[in-house]
């Protein structure tokens, strides 16, 4: 088994540490990891602004990056569903390199390609998972909360195997944390606040950090937490999947 | 900046009216999560729901004519209007004819849509609102903000303070049982004096003939009580084809809109009483132009149960009237859009695309993918910001050629800058609350190639 | 050519491809103790409920609930509580001012409280414009939800009729739930 690293342009540039941690944790399950070179960005911040021919060429340039590997495998919720359900209309085709059936957001992969049930992950901290809503409503990650299913999580279900962890999740378990792609720049007032509450929301729930599968949230997040010097920190979910007893 | 972003900027100037909004629509929110979760089968009501409005679209032409015909055979008077004008129109026909001056009414958007009040005001007709937060809103001059809570926007303090003014209520007395109770008192006068009732109608029953129109207050009910005339205002789309489909959609309303298992009267008018005149205005105004339109035909489904602007977090807080539209929310977006994209373009900006509307819809619109959609409609039909465009080709031309992606980023590190289009306008949008992410000393692709990535 | 006829035409250009009609496939709500579930539903939309018991007399129980009454308006034979026989004003407005209407409701739905009134008085202005409303239901005439509601042979055979589920409510001033809009601002359904 073959797996492609899809890295997002801004986990390239801003938080390559959640590659490594992706890397690691793959390996460290045996599964034979290739990331191939010059990835930039899969064209979704076109898209969702209303440029989506403008993610086309991305398109095609992933789709030629990808072609040689069994599965896709990336830690952004966001992105992966972006290139899953809006590639086969940018391409043209439903058979591309990323097809629904071979790319998978991380956790997704862990959960339920490799069904994970065991983990050597220690970090004896306080976590509040932030529920995407690309994660949740579209990738499916879990149930969101409006939706009558009965509950479940991927992403509480993995950090269920980490030692030492204490899960919460904040009262409003899967609001939007109003990041938005360029709806933060462009409603910036309007992101802005909604940040402010999401993150008052993680605090509350006594955590030290705020975790999930999108580092574009978590970016938002992280940028409101410092401008205010607010006492919780941001982690990659990988990153938590990834931590060791030192 | 779109029209949108600027009044929501306002409006969340005032940050605990925003909080205090926010929340007062959450609990709507999570009323209705309480209501739909103690209904097991929830979810396939939803999909029967849906496919059933879609059943009924796809012969929309076939049932309205059943409901013509049985309407007519009941002893109602049916009317079709092309238009909002046309709709006035015939409505102030049938109040001429009968010498009316004070018409009752209760909620309706379909009024709303048309301009109906302002339309017979200038003729001299008396329009009285009869729901309670209407009234509320038609004393302070304003119109609704929202499509089932018309008032959630007003602190009681300023419901006590136009009740002053308008019912003489205690100065200073901002109980809402108190202020209900004046209301109450005082509406009762003209509902006595009312010469024309109007409803809305909630759902049209094609194979009875029938109506239906839901409140909590029982309005509509008072309101048909005494007039001579009840004229009945309906958009193509409220015909339902039986009584088996219209079950769906009274247990599903309700639930939805305001978290409650039925509204307290779900009114079944069906023939005139002896004595009294009915009408039915079955209006298109721009329906049948969504029947063509296959990207969104879906939204002729919709139910008006407002439950996609209560779940909306951009909605929530930033309040009906930051849309330029008349109804706010994903529903407004849509429907505005539909109405006129050079009018209300501005209002396509206003969601995090974050799908939970499409997730509570009880009709199942896919309304979140429907704004995805209108948004690549914006650039063709020249209505996208210049600034967003310049921010998309920019991203674009440095993310098709990876070489530029990369030193970019260097370049950036160095400068401890984004590049020149990420900065255009938007490092100040995201500086307003938020510190800009640092650059890593080394992007992931430069570990890999240096092979520290083990 | 008419509106009618346009609009109609319009239809039948922009028609688009007939989806067939949705079989429900799912099992909708039951329940296994009526009474007790309707007793229940009732008071969630604000709503008394009275279980008459043998022997015990209607006109007492709709005394001792409402012992201020002056003016009882009814036409049903039996309610000699009834002050007033509301069949014989003229004009439905002299209702104004009724303390309490006492009614018959057809039948009860489980999942939501609701009662179905036809219209049995002549002015139909009774139901909603007396203060309180005193519902007489057929303990046996439960349904579980409304697909069974609607599905109740000879349902269509009404002029006017409305599901009420409890007193007239409103919370559009802050959510605030306030009973007594513009209805009745008590409902007691009596259970026979």
């Amino acid at each position: 088994m073959k797996v492609g690293l899809f890295i997002p342009c801004y986990i390239n540039a801003v938080y390559p540490q959640v590659g490594v941690a992706s890397y690691k944790l793959l390996t460290s399950l045996g599964v034979d990891v290739d990331y191939p070179l010059n990835q930039t960005c899969c064209g979704q911040p076109m898209a969702n602004g209303g440029f989506e021919k403008d993610a086309t060429r991305l398109a095609e340039q992933m789709e030629d990056l990808f072609k040689r590997y069994d599965y896709v495998v990336g830690p952004s919720a966001s992105c992966v569903v972006f290139v899953k359900e809006h590639y086969p209309t940018l391409l043209r085709k439903e058979e591309h390199a990323c097809l629904s059936n071979r790319i998978y957001e991380i956790c997704e992969f862990l959960h339920d390609v490799l069904k994970v049930n065991k983990l050597d992950a220690y970090f004896p901290h306080k976590v509040s998972v932030h529920n995407s809503c690309h994660g949740l409503r579209l990738l499916h990650l879990g149930s969101p909360s409006e939706l009558v299913e009965p509950r479940r999580s991927t992403l509480k279900d993995l950090l269920s195997l980490v030692e030492g962890i204490e899960v919460f999740e904040p009262k409003r378990v899967d609001e939007c944390c109003g990041f938005g792609g360029l709806f933060s720049i462009e409603e910036a007032a309007t992101s802005v606040c909604m940040g402010q509450d999401k993150v008052r929301d993680h605090i509350s729930t006594g955590a030290e950090y705020i975790t999930g599968a999108d580092s574009s949230c978590l970016m938002h997040m992280e940028g409101i937490i410092r401008r205010e010097k607010l006492p919780i920190r941001t982690k990659h979910i990988v990153e938590i999947l990834a931590s060791q007893k030192v | 900046m779109s029209s949108h972003a600027k009044a929501a900027k306002k409006f969340i100037a005032d940050r605990e009216r925003t909080a205090w909004h926010d929340q007062a629509l959450y609990f709507v929110r999570e009323k209705r999560d309480r209501m739909a979760h103690g209904v097991p089968e929830w979810e396939a009501l939803r999909k029967t729901a849906s496919r059933m409005k879609k059943h009924t679209i796809s012969n929309l032409a076939y049932y309205l004519e059943m409901f013509e015909r049985n309407a007519t055979a009941n002893g109602a008077h049916v009317h079709w209007a092309k238009d909002a004008e046309e709709h006035n129109r015939i409505v102030y026909d049938i109040i001429q004819r009968h010498g009316g001056k004070h018409l009752i009414k209760s909620k309706s958007m379909l009024s709303e849509e048309c301009g109906l009040t302002p339309y017979l005001e200038e003729r001299g007709v008396e329009a009285v609102e009869s729901d309670l937060g209407e009234r509320i809103m038609q004393f302070m001059g304003t119109p609704p903000s929202h499509i089932v809570l018309p008032a959630i926007h007003v602190k009681r303090e300023e419901v006590g303070k136009v009740f002053e003014k308008e019912l003489h209520t205690e100065p200073g007395n901002s109980d809402p049982t108190y202020l209900t109770h004046a209301a109450r008192k005082a509406l009762r006068q003209n509902f006595l004096n009312a010469d024309i009732a109007m409803t809305g109608v909630n759902f049209a029953v094609a194979s009875s003939g029938a109506f239906v129109v839901c409140t909590n207050e029982g309005n509509a009910d008072m309101g048909t009580s005494f007039p001579k005339v009840h004229i009945a205002i309906m958009g193509m789309e409220k015909v339902v084809p039986d009584y088996d489909a219209l079950a769906l959609y009274v247990r599903l309303l309700a639930r939805s809109a305001t978290g409650q298992p039925s509204t307290t009267y779900t009114s079944h008018y069906k023939k005139p009483v002896e004595g009294q005149e009915m009408h039915i205005v079955i209006v298109d105004n721009g329906r049948s132009d969504i029947l063509g339109n296959p990207d969104h035909v879906n939204m002729l489904k919709c139910l008006r149960c407002g439950s996609c602007i209560n779940t909306c977090p951009v909605y929530r807080r930033t309040g009906g009237y930051s849309y330029s539209y008349f109804i706010p929310g994903p529903i407004g977006i849509n429907l505005g859009m539909l109405r006129s994209p050079e009018k209300y373009s501005g209002n396509v900006s206003a969601c995090t695309l974050c799908h939970s509307c499409s997730n509570v819809c009880p009709a199942k619109i896919d309304l979140a993918e429907q704004i995805y959609k209108w948004r690549q409609q914006l650039d063709p039909l020249h209505l996208a910001s210049s600034e967003k465009k310049f921010i998309v080709k920019g991203l674009k031309l440095v993310m098709e050629h990876p070489a530029m992606f990369y030193s970019a980023i260097k370049a950036g590190r160095l400068a401890e800058k984004m590049p020149r289009f990420v900065l255009y306008n938007s490092l100040d949008a995201w500086g307003i609350g938020r510190e800009l992410p640092d650059f890593a000393p080394e992007t992931f692709n430069e570990m890999w190639k240096k092979g520290e990535v083990k | 050519m008419s509106s009618r006829d346009e609009i109609l035409a319009r239809l039948k250009q922009n028609a688009i491809k007939p989806e067939p009609r949705p079989e429900a496939d799912f099992q909708p709500l039951t329940f296994t103790n009526p009474v007790e579930q309707f007793q229940k539903i009732l008071q969630v939309a604000g709503a008394n409920s009275v279980l008459l018991e043998k022997g015990e007399d209607v006109n007492e129980i709709i005394r001792k609930t409402y012992p201020e009454a002056k003016t009882i308006a009814s036409n049903l034979p039996g309610i000699n509580c009834a002050t007033v026989n509301p069949d014989l004003l003229e004009d439905p407005r002299e209702l104004n001012g009724t303390d309490v209407a006492v009614i018959r409701g057809e039948f009860g739905v489980l999942e939501n409280g609701m009662v179905w009134i036809k219209q049995q008085t002549r002015h139909k202005a009774l139901f909603f414009i007396s203060e309180a409303l005193v519902i007489l239901l057929n303990r046996d005439n439960l349904v579980n939800n409304m697909h069974e509601a609607y599905a109740r042979p000879g349902f269509d055979d009404y002029g006017y009729g409305c599901f009420i589920a409890g007193p007239s409510k409103t919370a559009d001033i802050e959510q605030a739930l306030v009973i007594g809009a513009h209805g009745a601002r008590s409902v007691t359904v009596i259970l026979e």
